[in-house]
């Protein structure tokens, strides 16, 4: 039960770290649709960094590096050429793919052996892994899924009780009024952009640095739109994102632990891996009281 | 505008993006020019390879309609893949029902209906989430293609498994399931044409009839077009129906006419590139055709290159082609404006002097 719940936490990590940057970009009116390509660039550079200079701080830099340079790629088209998110997003995906295997070739050429790095180690916190059953699911993780802990607190104050905030969300919801207010639109919502995907790249560095040790180009396979669904999930709200990761989190550990006991001739656990997926569109479908910020997805440019 | 215009940024577009993934060959230390020529001699003199050009176009140009056509209703049918796997679910369990037991041309008749039948039903379950709930259809309809590649993993795992039952996937369908070849010592089939024609449809139906221009009312402005006494919420379901049912014959001629079995995660990205291909086609049906056709020349280019020997140039190079080629051709649109509005203001200033 406890190494459930823990690869649980796991499982969710990522995915919170990925739908914070998309609550962030999306409350500015940027939909990320690149998240899926941010994560693998961010899985990759992750991974070549640390194998290259055997730090993992200078992966998980490079996994940052990485995707802010995808998210710069995405800003300048999507917010200075003012091109569509959607199809901009679909390209850059398929270009980070294409980018992500080719150079991971020609840097390490076909090996005989998969390449391994070693994972981020466990950190239990003093005192608070002590805690029985709480501490070892909760407080034995990763420095990654703590900074997913800080980031949660920290996004609800930044964004609902800071002026910066205010302006994230002015800018998502009435970009004029922003202009007015002296604020220079496009830049907030490229400097938002460009947080987004470092911390995507973070998120998708978590699979190769912080779990799984190896890189392959289906590493993600999907995860980052999940972050994404979760994002519109969640409300577009920093609480709703960690009620909507848990939930695909828990399904993601209840299907491995369902294939490992060897239930699935009795139950599909395929129903299960598609129920976050049935859940996403059902709330989509019946939720009234959506929060959209109402200009998500618009480019914004003065009247000339 | 001039049509034109589109054109000639967007071949010049296609060609910055081959010379630019050209250059990255100069990182694997490898001679750009010698080996896409070498590639290109092998592609022109096989007539075998040049075929597989049109065979890989087939499905795409599906997808890419797929995409284009609600575009046209300002929508985004990013769900291609789940409709197209909902039709190569339906094709292939129709044609290990009927193989042999009725005529070719009566079965292929009635797996095509099947596959577009099954596509256009996850297609207008999206089109109605949208019409009825005001959903956002970009989201749903990602979302379904996950739900329909699990269901699909579901049955290959049970209902579907071959008999030896040693890999997901199903038994190969029978030789007169087959869709027949067009061309001899190729592979290109009775699909390619079908495509075409789809492709054709989908132009006189979105120009040509009072539906398309319902169609391209509700996506130009929805308000203006319910105010012209057009329904949108019907028009959205019409839409995603006729999508999702283009999608889903890429199943008939994927599975008929080229795997002959369903495979666990089988031609997994003609959903995405199918949206890069409407773009660059810039939603036209007949562009499709085409932007579809320099896909599939891209991307047996990259096969092709990747079994050239003793390079080791990874297949993989097709998808950062592909990646910098859309990206580039997504640029190529901002350049368009910009290029358009100050020619614009140019003789605005003149009319004012």
């Amino acid at each position: 039960m406890v190494n459930f719940l823990s690869r649980v936490i796991i499982m969710s990590t990522p995915l919170l770290l990925g739908s914070l940057a998309e609550v962030y970009a999306e409350r500015t009116g940027m939909m990320i649709c690149a998240i899926e390509g941010i994560f693998l660039i961010g899985a990759w550079g992750g991974f070549v960094g640390t194998y290259l200079s055997g730090s993992q701080v200078l992966g998980l830099l490079l996994a940052m590096g990485c995707g802010l340079a995808m998210a710069a790629l995405y800003g300048l088209i999507t917010v200075y050429m003012k091109q569509q998110q959607v199809v901009t997003g679909t390209a850059l995906q398929i270009l980070s793919a294409g980018f992500c295997s080719f150079f991971h070739r020609v840097i390490f050429g076909v090996p005989i052996t998969p390449l391994q790095i070693k994972t981020l180690p466990k950190l239990p916190i003093p005192l608070l892994s002590q805690i029985p059953f709480i501490g070892q699911i909760l407080f034995t993780q990763n420095i990654l899924t703590y900074l997913a802990y800080i980031l949660i607190p920290l996004s609800i104050y930044v964004l609902f009780h800071t002026s910066l905030g205010l302006t994230l969300r002015s800018t998502g919801e009435n970009p004029e009024a922003v202009d007015v207010a002296g604020i220079n639109v496009n830049r907030v919502r490229f400097f938002t952009v460009l947080f987004a995907g470092a911390l995507g790249g973070l998120a998708g560095s978590f699979y190769t640095v912080g779990y799984l040790g190896m890189f392959t180009t289906g590493i993600i396979g999907g995860r980052g739109w999940i972050a994404f669904a979760i994002c519109f999930l969640g409300n577009w709200n920093p609480k709703g994102a960690v009620l909507g990761t848990l939930a695909f989190g828990l399904a993601d550990a209840v299907s491995v632990w369902i294939q490992a006991v060897g239930r699935s001739e009795f139950f599909p656990n395929e129903l299960i891996i598609a129920l976050p997926y049935i859940l996403t569109i059902l709330l989509t479908i019946f939720r009234s009281n959506f929060n959209v910020p109402a200009k998500l997805g618009t480019p914004y440019s003065k009247e000339n | 505008m001039k049509k034109s215009n589109v054109l000639i940024y967007n071949i010049a577009a296609v060609a910055i993006g081959l010379l630019i993934s050209a250059a990255m060959l100069l990182f694997m230390q490898i001679d750009p020019i010698k080996v896409i020529g070498e590639a290109g001699r092998k592609i022109l003199t096989d007539k075998y390879t040049t075929g597989e050009i049109l065979v890989k176009a087939t499905p795409l140009i599906f997808t890419s309609l797929a995409f284009a056509f609600t575009y046209q209703a300002n929508l985004f049918n990013i769900g291609a893949q789940g409709q197209f796997y909902a039709g190569s679910i339906t094709a292939v369990s129709l044609s290990l029902a009927l193989g042999d037991k009725v005529p070719t041309w009566f079965l292929l008749i009635i797996v095509g209906i099947g596959a577009f039948a099954s596509g256009a039903f996850v297609g207008a379950l999206i089109g109605l989430a949208k019409a009825k709930f005001s959903a956002n259809e970009f989201l749903v309809s990602m979302m379904s293609t996950y739900v329909v590649n699990a269901f699909m993993d579901y049955l290959l795992r049970t209902v579907l498994k071959e008999t030896k039952a040693e890999y997901l996937q199903t038994d190969p369908i029978k030789k007169s399931a087959y869709l027949p070849k067009i061309v001899n010592g190729t592979r290109i089939h009775l699909g390619l044409i079908l495509a075409v024609l789809a492709a054709v449809g989908c132009y006189v139906l979105l120009y040509k009839t009072p539906l398309g221009f319902r169609i391209r009312a509700v996506g130009h402005n929805p308000n203006a077009a319910r105010l012209g006494g057009i329904k949108p919420a019907k028009i959205y379901v019409i839409a995603f129906l006729i999508a999702g049912g283009l999608a889903g014959l890429a199943g008939l001629t994927e599975i008929n006419g080229v795997q002959h079995m369903l495979l666990q995660n089988f031609n997994s990205s003609i959903g995405s590139f199918g949206i890069g291909i409407a773009i660059l086609a810039n939603g036209s049906p007949i562009g499709c055709i085409f932007a579809s056709i320099l896909f599939g020349f891209l991307n047996v280019m990259g096969t092709t290159m990747g079994r050239l020997p003793g390079l080791k140039i990874p297949a993989s190079i097709i998808d950062l082609i592909e990646g910098i080629v859309m990206t580039c051709v997504i640029m190529s649109y901002f350049v368009r404006s910009w290029a358009d509005n100050k020619a614009q203001k140019r003789s605005i200033r003149k009319v004012g002097e």
